[in-house]
């Protein structure tokens, strides 16, 4: 199993309990805060499972309202980023069965940081429009798998389909993605 | 046994998903084909720039918070919406009830189940009713 991608995002720093309690009785400017400091990770996430930046912002937005209708029924058994990035997961895949995809073209992210270190001749542009490429059935599984590392069993459940077919729809993901990125480079 | 069979087990074999000795195997395999190991490579580096794209930070729009705070303050806790009263209650009895196995690793909501329960009902309800009016129009 890859190293899921949640443990980047829990080392992030929660919200004071003082704020969770004032965002979640509807201080507004409390909110305010946890959405700043979140953004990045729930729009990411809604990007990579829907594969365009129109339905990302709406499925981060709508992830982004969940929080804060049920801050309320926070727990501290998990850290709250980890709580909202499977909050964010959610939404994006909820929104993905729900909403028709828009045709976009590929328009590369604002990456935080630069140029990220891909691997072998795989820039973040290759990737990003491969990904785009691959139809949704594909896309969506292999990113919760691949660049989330969620468990099979889990990605069955947050998509509604049986196990078997979640595990073909990966594999021909990433067939996909070989061929692709090996056509880029001239292999 | 040809290539075939080893290419379709590397999936499996990087989902960690192959017992011992099928490991053992494919290694073996693989330690004198050059094209099956050529292609777990390529397999493992997609992987590889996948994971890396997980830890990338994209930058929402401009006026994202903006946004997303006009909404919250619109939906705010305390403006009884009869949608989100539901949706929340559905939300609260699908953590509740959890899901039910089906056939093939399928699983649905328990509050499916409900729904479905509820729509059957509305259907024999007007069946019944579509029968009944049959009935009283018949000449007798």
């Amino acid at each position: 199993m890859p190293a899921s991608n949640l443990h980047k995002w829990a080392t992030l720093p929660d919200p004071t309990p003082a704020d969770l309690t004032r965002a979640a009785a509807g201080d507004v400017d409390a909110f305010t805060t946890i959405v700043e400091r979140y953004q990045g990770m729930v729009y990411s996430v809604a990007y990579n499972v829907l594969g365009n930046h129109t339905d990302a912002e709406d499925a981060a937005q709508e992830a982004f309202l969940r929080c804060y209708r049920k801050l309320a029924q926070y727990r501290s058994e998990a850290t709250f980023s980890t709580w909202l990035f499977r909050l964010a997961l959610t939404a994006s895949v909820d929104y993905q069965r729900r909403e028709r995809r828009r045709p976009e073209p590929v328009e590369i992210p604002d990456i935080a940081g630069g140029e990220p270190e891909l691997g072998d001749g795989i820039s973040a542009a290759t990737l990003t429009a491969a990904l785009h490429d691959l139809p949704d059935d594909y896309r969506v599984p292999t990113v919760l798998r691949d660049i989330y590392g969620l468990p099979y069993q889990e990605i069955a459940e947050l998509t509604s389909r049986p196990l078997g077919t979640v595990k073909v729809m990966v594999h021909r993901g990433r067939a996909s993605l070989r061929l692709r990125l090996q056509a880029e480079r001239g292999l | 046994m040809d290539c075939s069979y080893f290419r379709s087990r590397l999936n499996q074999f990087v989902d960690a998903e192959l017992g011992y000795l099928e490991v053992a195997e494919l290694q073996g395999h693989l330690s004198f084909c050059p094209d099956c190991a050529a292609e777990l490579a390529q397999l493992s580096e997609v992987r590889g720039a996948l994971a890396a794209w997980g830890e990338v930070e994209l930058g929402a729009p401009l006026g994202f918070v903006e946004r997303v705070a006009a909404a919250a303050l619109e939906s705010k806790p305390g403006t009884v919406q009869l949608g989100r009263v539901v949706g929340d209650a559905l939300d609260a009895l699908d953590e509740t009830l959890g899901r039910i196995p089906l056939p093939g690793g399928r699983t649905i909501p328990v509050k499916n189940l409900l729904g479905y329960g509820i729509a059957a009902t509305a259907v024999i309800i007007q069946v019944e009713r579509y029968l009944r009016r049959m009935r009283e129009l018949k000449p007798s």
